[in-house]
């Protein structure tokens, strides 16, 4: 076996970690469907899943299109209770075969492995993001991580083939530390990539909440240490069990926060629905507060305001646009409403990624935009900051808009535009927001449905593969 | 309570105790006896990467576990109340290569908790 090396932490971290108490948690979890099988569930969780809907999924059990193998089916008693009283929620959590009636899709969406320089790191633009964990408390059937999460195996780019780890403390930290000094020793710059410092990491993975207080505070102390200054915790574990952030993690936070001042935390949440935080009477509607709002589930709320009470804690829910759970502008606009008001600002919302499956889950760009930007008619102009963002290996892009004014000669063109925007190249700064144009495609759900209508193409997202504009094909 | 631990150590673990397991563990919810290593049913969260660490292939995912190794599942619930939390890996016990593939070492196994 291969023993991990272990990262010495100074003596500064260790006064830090002696503080930090893990507490209990007992989030109820039922793992894989066989427990809703042979009825070993708890007596009031057995009706989750039909015994139609169980045969259906156990008899693709061994086949191609086994769901389990795809996606692990995880949830947790918080999510189940919450989801009695929700589609959405259920279509998050319950396993379907229609996730691999097509299994079209790329196993490595963003083509991630060929920013990874280090195991379990991807590294573009001034952030890096990190896999501290290969699991979350309950898997969202949508999960474009399926990979990582199902333990499948990737291919690198030197063309070896195996899944992909997670990173490890010592590896991230010297890193980090000779990455920043070769930028310092050549005027702001590397050398070979042209990339800035490393500033901020993301710890994702899986999600770094399921991990214990010692573990986190570990990883904070460690980035910080090495001169991060911004540390992201992408979680959806304020869905999946918000009574995960107690006293014992404010508490670890605030000592945190004593000894490394300078460090920014950044909590990416992911609510996909509104009925994922708030309260809802027998009738299955929503509270009104008599002071105004909506009622909260009390124990999502008092996580909010814990960190909303801690200046250098900024709060940003993100998330994807998925068929048959938030393709629905009513809902996304009493998310963002009540989301702003409570503290937590709207960030991105994604197209769906290209993962295996993803016809399923994914809906057509243009649609996408179109419930978002209803859903943002009557927002005010602070509740509406989030964009629609789809990332493209070049980087992170925005559509930005979609047009219906008729474009003669183009094809597509009779019904409009689509405008992209390029926000961030990967790579490098340069390129930050150029511009795409298409021909209209209202079935598109990824760039590929585009191929054949590209009108300027000043961002390069269409001829770094050598496909070109519609003028420069006609010359 | 819950009782959804879904991944359990079976006998091959008592007089060996390897403690791979304990350095890959992302949530620490290992805890150790004098001769045995068993994992807190409700801190585990089922990432499996003990799993395959285990030298001796002892540990299983609950949902894996034979028939005839059940039992184990109670005894695992019931020693993590009372055993001490591991934190560190640890060489194994003198005689580990010798006992790792005997069978039938429930009687061996002691269930009190360390001295140390």
């Amino acid at each position: 076996m291969t023993r991990i090396e272990r990262y010495v932490p100074s003596d500064k971290e260790k006064a830090f970690l002696d503080q930090v108490d893990n507490g209990k948690h007992d989030r109820q979890i039922i793992n894989g469907i066989k427990k809703f099988v042979d009825g070993s569930a708890p007596q009031d969780m057995q009706n989750f899943y039909s015994p139609e809907e169980l045969k259906a999924i156990t008899d693709l059990d061994g086949t191609d299109r086994d769901l389990q193998k795809r996606m692990p089916i995880k949830v947790t008693r918080h999510y189940f209770e919450q989801a009695t009283k929700s589609k959405a929620m259920r279509t998050l959590v319950k396993a379907s075969p229609k996730e691999t009636y097509d299994l079209d899709g790329s196993e490595d969406p963003g083509k991630q492995m060929s920013y990874s320089p280090v195991e379990g790191l991807i590294h573009k633009y001034e952030l890096g993001l990190i896999y501290v964990a290969s699991t979350c408390s309950a898997h969202c059937r949508f999960c474009y991580r399926e990979e990582l999460i199902a333990k499948k195996e990737v291919t690198r780019p030197d063309g070896t083939v195996a899944p992909k780890g997670l990173a490890q403390i010592k590896d991230i930290v010297e890193y980090v530390l000779e990455h920043n000094r070769l930028v310092d020793e050549n005027g702001g710059r590397h050398p070979e990539t042209g990339r800035e410092r490393l500033r901020e990491i993301l710890m994702s993975g899986g999600d770094p909440m399921v991990l214990s207080n010692k573990n986190i505070a570990q990883w904070l102390s460690a980035l910080s240490q090495a001169g991060i200054e911004s540390i992201r915790i992408g979680t959806k574990e304020m869905a999946f069990y918000p009574k995960r952030f107690d006293e014992t993690f404010f508490a670890m936070l605030d000592a945190f926060h004593e000894l490394y001042p300078q460090t920014n935390l950044r909590m990416m949440v992911h609510f996909n629905h509104p009925d994922e935080f708030l309260a809802k009477d027998f009738e299955g509607n929503y509270i009104p507060h008599p002071q105004g709002g909506l009622e909260w589930i009390p124990e999502t709320h008092a996580a909010v305001q814990e960190f909303c009470r801690r200046p250098w804690i900024n709060v940003d829910n993100q998330s994807p646009i998925i068929a048959g759970i938030n393709d629905d502008s009513d809902a996304l606009r009493i998310m963002q409403r009540e989301l702003k008001r409570n503290g937590v600002e709207n960030h991105y919302f994604f197209c769906g990624r290209d993962i295996v499956g993803h016809k399923a889950f994914n809906v057509p760009i243009e649609k996408a935009w179109h419930i978002l930007n209803e859903s943002q008619k009557g927002l005010s102009g602070v509740e509406a900051h989030a964009r629609l963002s789809i990332t493209h290996y070049k980087g992170k892009t925005e559509v930005a808009a979609v047009t219906n004014d008729p474009v003669p000669g183009v094809k597509g063109g009779e019904n409009g535009v689509v405008i992209f925007k390029l926000l961030r190249s990967a790579e490098d700064a340069p390129d930050r927001c150029k511009v795409t144009i298409v021909g209209r495609n209202s079935e598109a759900i990824w760039f590929s449905g585009y191929d054949d209508r590209v009108i300027i193409d000043e961002a390069e997202l269409y001829s770094m593969y050598d496909i070109k504009a519609l003028t420069e094909a006609a010359a | 309570m819950g009782n959804l631990h879904d991944i359990c150590r079976h006998r091959y673990c008592i007089q060996c105790k390897y403690t791979d397991c304990v350095s890959v563990c992302p949530v620490s919810c290992f805890y150790e006896g004098p001769n045995f290593l068993v994992i807190h049913p409700d801190e585990c969260i089922d990432c499996d990467a003990c799993v395959a660490e285990c030298p001796v292939e002892a540990i299983f995912d609950e949902n894996e576990l034979p028939a005839e190794k059940q039992h184990f599942l109670l005894i695992n619930e019931e020693l993590a109340q009372k055993w001490p939390q591991i934190l560190d890996p640890k060489d194994p016990l003198p005689e580990a290569d010798k006992w790792a593939n005997v069978d039938n070492k429930l009687e061996h196994l002691i269930k009190t908790a360390p001295e140390h």
